[in-house]
C-alpha cells in the first residue's frame, strides 16, 4: 500500500500544534499523532502588535522540538501555517526569519480567508458533510481572533462572513476592567449578542444545523450527551447545558469540562459564543466534528497531490457564493448566465492561445458572475464599485490573490488595462497576464450580449489562423452588438494577437 | 433505617499502625519454622530495613507536622503527636519481637547448622583474637577517622544511618574529666567478617564493629578506654522539593542529596548495655528525647543478616531457586513484534520471565522499521540491559524518549548517573515533571510497517527493573491495539510537556482521571445491586489508604456489593463493621516473592471489567503521581487474570486475613488442601512450558 506520511504544523493564537498523518487512497487521512503546546502568542500580538524576545524564543524552541518529532516519523512532507498571530504583528518578517534560521521551517502565513477555507476543508472534506448541509446549515469556526460563519442553503454555500469575535480577542478586550465576575460574564455575553445581531439582521440566518468548529466544542458536546458517537445533539440541550455552566467560575467550568488548564481563560468566551451562535441561527441540531485546522492542512495537501478521492466539490462552493453575492446586489440575471456560458466557451476554444488552466477558468466564471454588481451602488462608476465590492467580500475558496484577479478582471472589462508598472504593486507578472487575458475574454463575451437580451442562439466558436470566429444564429436584430463589437475587441486583439470576427446567420422562426 | 455516617473516623485505621502490622507479618515469616533458616534470616533483615525506611520517611514527616504545628487529624482521627506516641509504643514492641526472634531462635539455629555469629568480641578464643587484631591493623585501621570531643573540638556530625562507636576516654596523664570520642564503622567494609574457627566445617563470623571496639585503644593512644558501645542515628530524610523555586530540577535534587545527611535526628539506637553517662552525652548532643532512644538487645541494624543469606554453600538452608519460565507466546523464531500482532500477550512475573520486556527494547533498538521508542523509567537495576538498549537505539538513529523519575525515593543519586548516560547517547531524557512523580510503567515502540505506522505498547504494574522482576510479582501486557497505541502516544506527549489529548480510548491516567474512574466503577456496582444484579469487586494492591475510595467501598458493602481485597501492606479499611463493611474481606499475602501487582476486578452485571496498573488506592497515587491503569481487553487474558485473583483468594498458606479487631491471622484451613498461591503459580508456569515442549516432541520416529 502506498502511504504518505505528512506533518501539519499550525501556529495559532494560544496554541501551536503538530499533527502527523498517514495519507493513502484506501484509508484516506489517518491521524497518527497530535501534539499541542499552549503558548499565548496572541496576547502579545494583539495588544502590542509585535512578538517579543521571550515569545520568539519559546516558539523557536518548541518548533525545533517539533522538527525532531517530524524527523522521528520520517515524514514525506510537512507544511507549517500561521495565521492571525504572525499576520498582525509588525515584526513578522524578522520573526519568520529567526524561525527559519533556527529550525529550518519556512512558515506560510495565511490570511483569514485561506485560514477559514482550510479549516472549512477539514470538515467539508469528510464523508457525510454534504448530508448535513443538504437543507440548510451554518458552519461556524471559532478562533482566537475571529469567528467565521458560513451559511449553506439547499446544499449550496450562500455566504461566508468573518465576525471579529474571537475567544482571545473578547477576553483581551474585556479583561482587567475591575468588575465582578458575574458582570464580566454578562458584559461578555452582551458584547457577543450585539455583534451577532448585526450579522443576523443582514443575512437570512435561520438554518437546520449548526456545525461548530473550535476548541472546547468537543468537550462541551461530550458533556451534553455522554453516549454520543455521532457528535450531534439537539440545540435546545446544548444551549441549556451552557446556560447552566456559564454561571460557574472559570475554574469550575474548566473542571467540569475536564480541561488541562485548571483555569482556562478562553473557555468562557468560547462557550458563550457557542451558545449565542446556535441561538442566533435557530438551528435544530448542533454538530461538532472535532476537526481542527491541522486536519484541513492535511486535507489540502492530500487534495493538491491527488492522494485521496475528493468527496466535496469546493469549486461549486465558490460559484454559489459568487452567485449569491451577485443576487445580493440585484445583478443576477439571465444575462449573467449567458455571459458566463459564452466566456467559458471562448476560454475553452482558446486553450492553446491563452495557456491558462482550470483554476483561471473558474476565476473567469466568477468574474462574469460578479461583473455587474457595481451598478447597485452607482451606474456611472459601476466597474470601480464592483471592484470594491469584490475586494471586500469573502469568497470561500478563493485566495486573496485570486480575489484580486477577479476584481481587476471586472475593472478592466470596462476600463482600459493599465501598464504592468502601474499595477506591479498589486500583482506579479503572471497574475497581471491572467487579468489581461481574462478581462479580454470577458469583454468579448460581454460584447455579444450588449443588449442583455440573449439574442443569439447556437453559438459556434472556432479559431482559424489569426482569427477567432464567432458564428451566431439570431432571429433578432443584432446590429447593436455588431456595431459595438469592433470597439470592444480591439483590446482582445492586443492581448492574444487574435482578431475576433462575429459572423451572423439570421434565422427566422416560422410561426404557426 | 438509621443513616450511617461513613466518615466516622472509628471506621478507619491509622496508616502507620497498619504499616507496622505489615512489618509484623514479615516478621512472622522470620518466625515460621516451616521456612528454611536463611530465608527466615532474610525476612528478619527485611523487617529491619523496612523499619529504617519507615522512620526516615513516615516518622520524620510526622515530626515535621508536629514542628510545624500542623493540627489536622488523620483518617482515623489521630493528631501527629498521638500517632507518634502510638508508633513509638508499637515499634518498641516490634523491636523486642525482632531481637527475641534473632537471639532466641535464629542464632541457636544457625549454630546448630554450623554457622557461628559472634556479637561480642569478648567471646572470641585466642586464635580468633589474634586474627581479628591483625585484620584490624591491615584492613580497618587505615580507613577509620576517630574523633574526640573537647573544648576545642565540637561534637562532630554523625551521618544518617551510619553505624558508629561511641566511647568514653580518660587521659593517662592528667586527672581530667572523661572525654567523649566517636568513630564511624566504615560503610565501605564488609560488616560481616569471616574468622577462623575451631571446627573445620563450621563457619564463624564476627561483626566489624566488634573488631573495632576491641581495638579502640589503638585509635586513642595515651588514653584509657572507659567504655565503648555502638550506636546509630536516624535522621529526617523526607524532604519536599520546592519545585516552584527550582529552575533546574536535577540540580535541586543533587543539592537535596547532600542536605539529607544533615537532617534532624529522630531516632537513636544504642546497645542496651550502654553506659548511662555515654548515653547522656549522645542524647544531649543529638538533641533527642527519651522516647526517641531505643536500647537494642543485640546487634544494631539487622540488615546485615542479608549478607549472611548470600554466603555460599548453604543452599540447603534456602528455598530452591526458582527460574522464571519462558513465555509461551514468544517461544518461537519470530520477532517479538510478529508475536504481539498475533494477539495481546500477558506476562506474570516472576513466574514468567522478564526477558521479553528486555527483548522488546533490544529488538526495537536494532529493527530498521522502528522509528521511535518511548519509555518511563522509575527504578532500574544497577546494570540495566534496558538502559543499554535504549542507548543503542538512539545511536541507531531511533528517536528515543525516556522519562526518568528522579524523585524515586532513595534512588536519586543512582538515577542521575544513568540518565546522563542516556543523554550522552542521544536520547531525549525528561527528568520528571514538576510537582508530580511519574510512577506509570509504559513502553511504546513506533514501527513503520507496510500498512502504515503501528504502535506496540507494553504496560505493566511493576518497574522496568530486570533484577526486581525476579522477586516482585507483577503483570504486564504487550499489545498493538490501535486504541491503546494512540493513548500511549498521547501519554508521552503529555509527559513531554504538551497538552493532554482531547479524549482517551482505553487508558486511565492519574492525577486527573483515575480517581473518578475508580469511584465510578465502584458506584456502578452499587447501582447494579440496587437494580437487582449481583455486585462484586476484587481488588489487589499494595496499599489501601485513600479515604474517598474506602468510604465508597463502605457504601458499596452497605449496599450489598461483595468486596474481596488482597492488600499486601497498609490497609486503613476495617472489616466487619456492622452495616458498614460486613461484605468486605481483606487478606494480605506475604511470601517468598513480594506481592506487587495491582489488579482491579469489577463484576459489572456480568460484563466483567478488569484493570491493571501502577496505582495503589493511596492519595499519593491518585493525586500526586502520573499513573496508568489499563483495561485487560481480550477475553482469554481476562480469564488468566481472574485466575490469578482466584488462586490468591484461595491461598491458605501465605495469606493472612484481617479480622474485625484489626489483627491479621492465618486462614483457618478447616481440612482443606493447602494452597500456596505463589507456589501454585510457579508450578503452573513450569507445566505450561513443559506441556508445550512435549507437544513439539523432539524424538526420532523410526520407520516401520
Amino acid at each position: 500500500m502506498d502511504i504518505h506520511t505528512f506533518a501539519a504544523i499550525y501556529i495559532g493564537s494560544y496554541e501551536i500544534s503538530l499533527n502527523i498523518y498517514e495519507i493513502s487512497y484506501k484509508k484516506r487521512i489517518k491521524k497518527i499523532d497530535n501534539i499541542r503546546y499552549h503558548i499565548e502568542l496572541g496576547k502579545e500580538a494583539f495588544s502590542k502588535k509585535r512578538l517579543g524576545y521571550e515569545a520568539v524564543e519559546e516558539l523557536c524552541s518548541k518548533l525545533s522540538d517539533f522538527s525532531k518529532i517530524i524527523n522521528g516519523y520520517k515524514v514525506d512532507e510537512y507544511e507549517i501555517y500561521a495565521s492571525a498571530v504572525l499576520r498582525e504583528v509588525t515584526n513578522a518578517t524578522f520573526v519568520l526569519n529567526q524561525i527559519y534560521l533556527r529550525t529550518g521551517f519556512s512558515i506560510k502565513v495565511i490570511n483569514n480567508s485561506e485560514h477559514r477555507f482550510i479549516s472549512y476543508k477539514s470538515v467539508a472534506g469528510r464523508a457525510g458533510f454534504d448530508k448535513i448541509i443538504k437543507d440548510s446549515a451554518a458552519v461556524v469556526d471559532i478562533g482566537g481572533s475571529g469567528t467565521q460563519v458560513t451559511l449553506f442553503r439547499d446544499g449550496e454555500l450562500v455566504t461566508t462572513q468573518h465576525i471579529g469575535l474571537g475567544t482571545m480577542k473578547i477576553r483581551t478586550l474585556l479583561d482587567n476592567r475591575g468588575i465582578t465576575y458575574s458582570s464580566y460574564c454578562k458584559q461578555m455575553e452582551e458584547y457577543i449578542i450585539k455583534k451577532l445581531e448585526t450579522f443576523t439582521s443582514l443575512y437570512e440566518c435561520i438554518v437546520e444545523n449548526i456545525v461548530i468548529m473550535g476548541d472546547y466544542a468537543t468537550e462541551v458536546i461530550r458533556k451534553v450527551d455522554k453516549n454520543n458517537k455521532e457528535n450531534v445533539v439537539k440545540t435546545e440541550k446544548f444551549v441549556k447545558y451552557i446556560s447552566k455552566i456559564q454561571k460557574k467560575t472559570v475554574e469550575e467550568i474548566s473542571k467540569e469540562l475536564n480541561l488541562a488548564n485548571e483555569s482556562d481563560p478562553f473557555v468562557l468566551p468560547a462557550i458563550l459564543l457557542f451558545k449565542n451562535l446556535a441561538l442566533s441561527v435557530k438551528s435544530k441540531e448542533v454538530y461538532v466534528p472535532g476537526a481542527n485546522i491541522n486536519d484541513g492542512i492535511a486535507y489540502n495537501y492530500a487534495e493538491k497531490n491527488k492522494l485521496i478521492k475528493v468527496t466535496h466539490d469546493f469549486e461549486k462552493d465558490i460559484l454559489s457564493t459568487a452567485k449569491e453575492l451577485s443576487r445580493r446586489y440585484n445583478s443576477y440575471s439571465p444575462h449573467i448566465d449567458a455571459l458566463c456560458k459564452l466566456s467559458v466557451k471562448i476560454f475553452d476554444t482558446m486553450k492553446k492561445n491563452h495557456g491558462l488552466g482550470k483554476r483561471e477558468r473558474l476565476l473567469l466564471q466568477v468574474s462574469a458572475i460578479l461583473h455587474d454588481c457595481g451598478k447597485y451602488i452607482s451606474l456611472l462608476n459601476s466597474p470601480q464599485c464592483a471592484y470594491y465590492i469584490v475586494m471586500s467580500s469573502e469568497i470561500m475558496g478563493l485566495t486573496h490573490l485570486e480575489r484580486k484577479i477577479v476584481a481587476l478582471t471586472i475593472l478592466y472589462n470596462t476600463y482600459q488595462l493599465n501598464e504592468f508598472e502601474y499595477l506591479s504593486q498589486k500583482l506579479d507578472h503572471d497574475a497581471y497576464l491572467v487579468v489581461a487575458k481574462l478581462s479580454a475574454i470577458l469583454r468579448v463575451a460581454n460584447a455579444l450580449d450588449q443588449s442583455h437580451k440573449q439574442k443569439f442562439s447556437n453559438i459556434k466558436i472556432s479559431i482559424k489562423e489569426r482569427e477567432l470566429i464567432i458564428k451566431v444564429e439570431s432571429f433578432e436584430d443584432i446590429s447593436l452588438e455588431q456595431t459595438l463589437f469592433d470597439d470592444k475587441t480591439e483590446y482582445f486583439e492586443n492581448v492574444f494577437s487574435l482578431k475576433p470576427i462575429l459572423k451572423e446567420k439570421r434565422v427566422y422562426l416560422e410561426e404557426d | 433505617m438509621e443513616k450511617i455516617n461513613f466518615d466516622n473516623t472509628q471506621y478507619y485505621e491509622n496508616r502507620e499502625l497498619s504499616w507496622i502490622k505489615f512489618d509484623k507479618r514479615v516478621l512472622e515469616e522470620a518466625r515460621d519454622k516451616s521456612i528454611p533458616l536463611l530465608e527466615r534470616l532474610k525476612f528478619l533483615s527485611i523487617t529491619s530495613s523496612n523499619l529504617d525506611e519507615f522512620y526516615m520517611v513516615r516518622v520524620a514527616s510526622l515530626k515535621d507536622m508536629v514542628n510545624a504545628e500542623y493540627r489536622k487529624k488523620d483518617i482515623a482521627g489521630m493528631t501527629a503527636t498521638e500517632q507518634l506516641d502510638a508508633i513509638n509504643k508499637a515499634t518498641r514492641e516490634f523491636a523486642k519481637a525482632q531481637y527475641s526472634t534473632f537471639t532466641n531462635s535464629l542464632v541457636p539455629l544457625l549454630k546448630s547448622n554450623k554457622i557461628n555469629l559472634i556479637n561480642e568480641h569478648e567471646k572470641l578464643n585466642e586464635a580468633q583474637k589474634e586474627f581479628v587484631d591483625i585484620y584490624f591493623m591491615d584492613n580497618v585501621y587505615p580507613v577509620l577517622t576517630p574523633m574526640a570531643v573537647d573544648a576545642s573540638r565540637p561534637f562532630p556530625l554523625i551521618r544518617n544511618k551510619t553505624l558508629n562507636i561511641a566511647a568514653l576516654l580518660k587521659s593517662n596523664k592528667e586527672k581530667e574529666e572523661a572525654m567523649f570520642a566517636t568513630v564511624q564503622v566504615p560503610g565501605g567494609l564488609n560488616r560481616l567478617v569471616t574468622i577462623p574457627n575451631e571446627d573445620g566445617d563450621e563457619r564463624t563470623f564476627i561483626l566489624l564493629e566488634q573488631i573495632i571496639e576491641r581495638n579502640l585503644d589503638k585509635l586513642f593512644s595515651n588514653y584509657k578506654i572507659l567504655c565503648a558501645y555502638p550506636y546509630r542515628v536516624m535522621r529526617n530524610a523526607d524532604f519536599t522539593i520546592d519545585e516552584d523555586e527550582a529552575s533546574d530540577l536535577l540540580l535541586e535534587i543533587q543539592n537535596k542529596l547532600k542536605l539529607r545527611q544533615w537532617g534532624e535526628a529522630i531516632r537513636l539506637e544504642v546497645e542496651n548495655k550502654i553506659d548511662d553517662k555515654l548515653l547522656g552525652i549522645l542524647r544531649k548532643e543529638l538533641k533527642l528525647d527519651n522516647e526517641e532512644i531505643f536500647k537494642i538487645p543485640g546487634p544494631i541494624d539487622l540488615t546485615v543478616l542479608s549478607k549472611l543469606y548470600d554466603i555460599k554453600g548453604y543452599d540447603n538452608l534456602k528455598y530452591e531457586k526458582y527460574i522464571p519460565q519462558q513465555v509461551l507466546e514468544m517461544k518461537n523464531d519470530k520477532n517479538i513484534f510478529a508475536n504481539i500482532r498475533e494477539g495481546d500477550i500477558l506476562i506474570h512475573h516472576p513466574y514468567q520471565s522478564f526477558q521479553p520486556v528486555v527483548d522488546f527494547i533490544r529488538q526495537a533498538a536494532a529493527d530498521p522499521k522502528v522509528l521511535a521508542i518511548k519509555q518511563t523509567l522509575y527504578r532500574v537495576s544497577g546494570n540495566s540491559p534496558i538502559i543499554t538498549y535504549l542507548a543503542q537505539a538512539a545511536e541507531n538513529g531511533k528517536q528515543v524518549t525516556v522519562l526518568v523519575e528522579l524523585k524515586a525515593r532513595f534512588d536519586e543519586e543512582h538515577n542521575i548517573v544513568w540518565a546522563k548516560k542516556l543523554e550522552r547517547a542521544g536520547c531525549h531524557v525528561i527528568y520528571g515533571l514538576v510537582g508530580l512523580k511519574t510512577h506509570s510503567k509504559i513502553a511504546l515502540v513506533v514501527r513503520r510497517e507496510e500498512e502504515g505506522i503501528r504502535r506496540y505498547v507494553h504496560l505493566g504494574t511493576g518497574n522496568y527493573n530486570d533484577s526486581t522482576a525476579k522477586v516482585y510479582t507483577d503483570c504486564g501486557i504487550f499489545t498493538c491495539k490501535e486504541s491503546i497505541g494512540e493513548d500511549a502516544t498521547a501519554v508521552f506527549n503529555m509527559l513531554s510537556g504538551y497538552s493532554e489529548p482531547l479524549s482517551w480510548n482505553e487508558l486511565v491516567l492519574a492525577p486527573y482521571w483515575l480517581r473518578n474512574k475508580f469511584l465510578y466503577l465502584i458506584k456502578r456496582e452499587i447501582n447494579n445491586v440496587k437494580n437487582g444484579l449481583e455486585g462484586h469487586i476484587i481488588a489487589k494492591m499494595n496499599s489501601l489508604c485513600d479515604k474517598e475510595i474506602i468510604k465508597t467501598l463502605y457504601m458499596a458493602s452497605a449496599a450489598g456489593v461483595k468486596i474481596d481485597l488482597i492488600v499486601r501492606g497498609i490497609c486503613c479499611l476495617k472489616v466487619g463493621i456492622p452495616g458498614v463493611s460486613d461484605n468486605i474481606t481483606v487478606r494480605s499475602i506475604v511470601g517468598n516473592f513480594l506481592e506487587h501487582s495491582r489488579i482491579f476486578y469489577f463484576f459489572n452485571g456480568g460484563e466483567e471489567d478488569i484493570f491493571m496498573g501502577s496505582a495503589d488506592w493511596m492519595p499519593r497515587n491518585l493525586d500526586r503521581r502520573v499513573e496508568i491503569v489499563f483495561p485487560v481487553i481480550d477475553s482469554e487474558l481476562k480469564e488468566r487474570v481472574k485466575h490469578i485473583l482466584n488462586i490468591e483468594l484461595m491461598d491458605n498458606v501465605k495469606a493472612k486475613v484481617l479480622l474485625p479487631n484489626g489483627e491479621y491471622v492465618k486462614v483457618n484451613r478447616r481440612g482443606r488442601k493447602a494452597v500456596n498461591s505463589q507456589i501454585t503459580f510457579c508450578k503452573e508456569a513450569k507445566s505450561l512450558v513443559k506441556k508445550d515442549s512435549l507437544s513439539v516432541g523432539r524424538v526420532f520416529i523410526p520407520t516401520e
